[in-house]
């Protein structure tokens, strides 16, 4: 079945809002404009990074990446010293250019000076990481123009909601209506071959891996505009939840193949967990053991789905 | 003969060198329209290099090749695409994650307002398929598709291309001789169309059926470009290794049959791939399995060796049975294979050929259980001197040999553990003619010396010269039994094909 | 001398680190001051012996920091309960070795991706161990006095354990038949298989190992601080940055053990130094993180033997 892992995932997501029901007869008109909303970073990011992965290379810098912009966004917007005041609509464009600029560099790396990517942005993840601890000097970075936190908080309309919505419609249509997103594929699924179909390896590599920098600068900017918050851990651990998510959503490690309504359907249970466990409130000690039962279900997942396949292609070569 | 038509592609002393290496020389061959021209000559002759200068891969370094009089820019894939220069490559070069339209159309899709045009692509995916006379689901990714229906789609792509000249590289060397027949039939097809074809074959039957002209490399130098008419078999092998050299033709009748059984197969099942086979291997015997693509022989060959595991029957070896599914039991009782792929199976090309030779003797080379590094060394040098392999020495990467010489590293590391069953799956697909008679002899005296021989292959005058005995598959059965020597090939055909097929063709 | 052109490539890193300290601040390399110093070197020196054995089959371990943080706080508990301190010491290098042999069953037997199995160990492991410990003790364990003169006492047990086995494991890969069976696995784990390597053992060991050497690492690591669930975090970054520094491919294949001893060398003197002068551990991020790039550059185009291949 083509759909297979859709419907899976999609059951899991029932069960969990049954579950949840059960507890409570509304939680899920209570808590589903929350679930969403929290997902935001993890689902915009995840975007790019489902193409990196499609195309066979891995980024694992981004939560170090979102920090950082988010340290930069914050010092340039901040309206209480060291930041400099700068209005948002000047700032915003100033931290996706970075953003994507910084994509583009990785995508240098992995693709001129052949660095395998998972080195390259594990090196990023550790550097990036200390620049942004170093611009933010220790301490946290609040107070924001009213402007920058509608961006987040909205007055009536969730505005960052309608925006991942656009971001996820944008992904779709170029994985599926574009030649470029065919390519992206065509490159995962075999190299060798899409140079012999005059496909460029190297520029849709350096796209995917830039399109992710602008992404996770539009991540940033919208996780400050909602928390109106930055600290030096900002961001951390952001990356193995969002490859996380890929995985689950169906990405084949190895490129090649997969779907973003996998991922975004991923994104959503994996999100779920969280708020469902707390909301449950299964007493202190659940809490406690919460990224245990996180990474026991991610690691069923993982497993099982390995094993179906390993069952259905039946050991053939 | 009527009067010779201009070229539509004309080649120039061509010449290119890698790293000091002249692998063309001052190349000159021209193609003319609606001709298939066959390109032949022992691996390492310039053909694949060749190839790449046709279609702007790599640019050559002296001479030009012009186009119906226009000079092709070289190295620019899409300058040669846009002239009309298509290939289908030895390796795969689809996509096997993507469907048949995204493979026909990926890096030339057609867009409307710069959104893919769905449908415009279905519709000619259809009108090319029934130019070539087959359907397949457009939507099926391509890992569903056989070895044979991934070609064909890669026949239509370079259809689709309006072009004007098809290469194909060694086309057939993983078809059966069914679907060979079916792809031979297309490249007529095409030659009727106009499109001029450049055919690079080691199977000479198909060069001889196919060819109007045959140019012959050696050494990255032409040999000669001579008319199909003009030439028989010999001298064709003889233009491509430099001097006579008999093939395939059988040395000296069979060798004295032992009584004794090596090894037992009774009734093997996979359900899926093969059922029902039973037969015995005499030591000192070579047992040929024959059959189409497909029919199951690697398969076979794989659940032997404990490659994959089988769901009822029994392996033994010398009496004593194998357990299911385990490569190490298999090798411990005596079982050695040469696998079908050398290059992803055969060999770990990155290592050098004395750690690829002694991988399977490990445990012998070891004292005190570390290895022995002086007794590595000299159990290699007596292989490569016993296999004649040609490398500078042991250090060497094994990926910096030919493929006849990789070939013979893949033979040296089973026959090292001293097999008592030895497998081999398609021994001598795209090795030259010369280091194929080799690999034939060494393969004869080694069951001479008392080894049982199981080889699986496509080739038909191969499979009939070197087996004693022939079981020939079909659809995962054994369909008959022929006696080496005296079978000919339309005899394996006959049982190798389905009933009620066999009749048609 | 070709054969090693890389590890003196390191080795003049080193020398490098160590001719700034001395312009900078020569006491940075008196022996008390580097003494002083070396106590964070044997966890992760240990960490790298597995970690270089699983990426030389072309795998990874991210979960070897949430192992060693699981093993802490196991041997927190013991510690807690007063059991001897043999039985202590036994129960966290069990727990260690049964993490890695998770680790290494699913990628060995079930053949999941280790990148994906050990992802999802990572926040396992580490869920599992922050769980335990605010469910029993509720905060870091001091580390009893047993403990503390075992790993952390005036005999050097941890540095000569860590010697033993670095010998060990290199005599391992470059000299018998199970390393040469690495090496081949991760060039080529299909021809590696015909060629009757016995690959899913070997995995199941090597991430087995590596489990094994967190614990021994968490022993050390909560001897000199406390056992808690905090230990061993981030670590996997800076185990996989010294093996890749050290010269082993991510791709697989390539590797020794030299290497991956200069590359911690050079890892930890970098760190050390940058902390202890500037006294700013994000400035050392910065550092290592660029150093793993030009490392792994420098690898490619100064000592690839061909530079085409990928």
């Amino acid at each position: 079945m083509k759909y297979r892992r859709e419907a899976s995932l999609l059951i899991l997501v029932a069960v969990l809002s049954l579950l949840a029901t059960l507890f409570d007869g509304s939680f899920v008109r209570d808590n589903t404009l929350d679930i969403l909303i929290n997902s935001i970073p993890t689902m915009i990011i995840s975007c790019g990074v489902m193409l990196v992965i499609i195309t066979g290379e891995i980024d694992i810098s981004v939560g170090s990446l979102l920090g950082l912009l988010a340290a930069i966004l914050a010092l340039l917007c901040s309206t209480v010293s060291p930041g400099l005041g700068i209005h948002p609509y000047l700032a915003i464009p100033i931290v996706l250019t970075i953003g994507t600029l910084i994509g583009l560099g990785t995508g240098c790396l992995v693709v001129y000076g052949r660095v395998p990517s998972i080195i390259a942005t594990l090196g990023l993840l550790i550097a990036l990481d200390g620049a942004q601890d170093w611009l933010m000097g220790g301490g946290d970075i609040k107070h924001f123009p009213q402007q920058l936190r509608n961006l987040g908080t909205g007055t009536k309309l969730p505005i960052n909601l309608i925006f991942t919505i656009l971001v996820v419609v944008a992904t779709g249509l170029l994985c599926r209506k574009t030649a470029l997103g065919r390519r992206i594929y065509a490159v995962g699924s075999n190299r060798s071959a899409a140079r012999l179909a005059g496909i460029s390896e190297a520029k849709i590599k350096l796209f995917v891996f830039a399109l992710t920098g602008l992404l996770t600068a539009m991540a940033a900017t919208l996780w400050v505009a909602k928390l109106g918050n930055v600290s030096t851990s900002t961001g951390a651990g952001l990356e193995l939840k969002v490859v996380t998510c890929v995985v689950v959503g169906g990405i084949a490690i190895r490129g090649g193949r997969g779907r973003l309504l996998g991922v975004v359907l991923a994104v959503i249970l994996i999100t779920m967990i969280r708020t469902v466990l707390n909301f449950m409130d299964l007493g202190s000690e659940a809490v406690k053991w919460q990224r245990a039962i996180e990474g026991v279900m991610i690691l069923v997942a993982v497993t099982s789905d390995h094993f179906s396949q390993r069952q259905q292609s039946g050991g053939s070569s | 003969m009527n009067r010779t038509p201009d070229p539509i592609i004309t080649i120039e002393s061509v010449s290119k060198s890698y790293g000091g290496v002249e692998a063309l020389s001052e190349i000159c061959v021209d193609i003319l329209p609606g001709e298939v021209h066959g390109l032949c000559g022992e691996n390492g002759a310039g053909k694949s290099t060749l190839i790449k200068c046709l279609t702007g891969v790599i640019p050559p370094e002296t001479g030009k090749i012009t186009v119906d009089g226009t000079p092709l820019r070289h190295g620019d894939i899409h300058a040669a695409e846009l002239a009309g220069i298509a290939v289908i490559y030895q390796e795969s070069t689809a996509f096997l994650d993507l469907d048949l339209v995204d493979n026909l159309f990926v890096g030339r899709e057609i867009k409307k307002f710069g959104w893919l045009d769905r449908r415009a692509m279905e519709k000619r995916a259809l009108a090319v398929m029934q130019r070539l006379d087959f359907t397949l689901d457009l939507h099926t990714p391509l890992r569903e598709f056989s070895i044979a229906q991934r070609q064909m789609v890669e026949m239509a792509r370079a259809c689709l291309r309006d072009c004007r000249l098809l290469i194909m590289d060694e086309p057939t060397a993983s078809l059966s001789s069914r679907e060979t027949k079916t792809l031979l039939g297309l490249v007529t097809q095409l030659r009727a169309a106009g499109v001029s074809v450049l055919y690079v074959s080691h199977r000479l039957e198909e060069i001889f059926q196919l060819c109007d002209r045959v140019t012959v490399f050696r050494d990255g130098k032409l040999v000669a470009t001579t008319p199909i008419e003009q030439l028989n078999r010999d001298q064709l092998i003889g233009q491509m290794v430099g001097r006579e050299v008999d093939v395939l033709t059988r040395h000296k009748e069979h060798t004295e049959r032992t009584d004794k059984i090596r090894a037992k197969i009774t009734g093997l099942c996979s359900r899926g791939r093969f059922s029902k086979i039973s037969f015995e291997v005499r030591s000192g015997e070579i047992l040929g399995i024959g059959g189409l693509v497909g029919a199951g022989r690697s398969e076979l060959a794989r659940a032997i060796f404990g490659v994959d595991r089988y769901d009822d029957g029994e392996i033994q070896i010398d009496g004593i049975t194998l357990k299911k599914g385990s490569i190490q039991s298999a090798i411990e009782a005596g079982i050695a294979m040469v696998p079908e792929d050398r290059q992803h199976q055969g060999l770990i090309l990155p290592m050098s050929v004395s750690e690829n030779l002694s991988l399977t003797i490990l445990a012998e080379l070891t004292k005190y259980r570390l290895l022995h590094h002086d007794r590595e060394a000299e159990r290699v040098q007596s292989l490569m001197q016993h296999l004649a392999v040609k490398a500078a020495n042991a250090k060497m990467e094994a990926a910096s040999l030919s493929g006849g010489n990789q070939q013979k590293v893949v033979l040296g590391k089973w026959l090292a553990t001293k097999p008592k069953l030895l497998i081999l799956d398609e021994p001598t697909r795209g090795v030259d003619v010369a280091a194929k008679a080799e690999i034939h002899r060494l393969i004869r005296d080694l069951t001479e010396a008392g080894m049982a021989t199981l080889i699986m292959t496509s080739d038909l005058p191969e499979l009939i010269t070197l087996s004693d005995r022939i079981e020939v598959m079909c659809e995962g059965e054994i369909a008959g039994q022929l006696e080496g020597g005296t079978a000919t090939e339309e005899q394996v055909m006959r049982l190798a094909f389905p009933r009620g097929e066999a009749q048609r063709t | 001398m070709k054969k090693f052109a890389y590890e003196l490539f390191l080795l003049g890193l080193i020398g490098v680190v160590f001719a700034i300290a001395a312009i900078l601040d020569p006491r940075f390399l008196s022996k008390n001051v580097q003494l002083e110093l070396s106590s964070e070197i044997w966890e992760l020196g240990l960490l790298t012996l597995g970690m270089t054995l699983v990426i030389i089959t072309a795998g990874i371990d991210l979960s070897v920091g949430s192992a060693m943080g699981l093993c802490s706080v196991s041997l927190g508990l013991c510690m807690h309960a007063n059991l001897p301190t043999w039985l202590c010491a036994l129960a966290c290098l069990v727990t260690g070795l049964t993490a890695g042999a998770l680790n290494g069953s699913l990628v060995a037997f079930m053949k999941v991706h280790p990148l994906l199995v050990t992802l999802a160990t990572y926040g396992m492991y580490r869920g599992f161990a922050e769980g335990l410990q605010s469910a029993t003790t509720n905060a870091p364990v001091d580390a009893s006095e047993g403990i503390k003169s075992l790993a952390a006492g005036t005999f050097p047990l941890v540095p000569l354990l860590f010697a033993a086995l670095t010998v060990w494991t290199a005599i391992l890969l470059g000299r018998t038949a199970a390393g040469r069976g690495l090496y081949a696995i991760g060039h080529n784990e299909e021809a590696a298989r015909f060629s009757g390597i016995p690959i899913a053992k070997l995995k199941f060991w090597i991430y087995t190992y590596t489990g094994l050497l967190a614990g021994l690492a968490a022993i050390s690591y909560s001897a000199r601080r406390s056992a808690t669930a905090e230990a061993g975090m981030v670590i996997e970054l800076d185990v996989i940055s010294a093996v890749v520094i050290g010269g082993t491919s991510i791709e697989g294949g390539r590797g020794r053990i030299a290497g991956t001893l200069l590359g911690v060398l050079l890892i930890h003197e970098t760190r050390q130094f940058v902390d202890w002068y500037w006294q700013r551990s994000e400035l050392t991020l910065i550092v290592i993180g660029t150093l793993l790039i030009l490392a792994v550059l420098g690898h490619r185009f100064l000592f690839a033997q061909n530079p085409k291949t990928r």
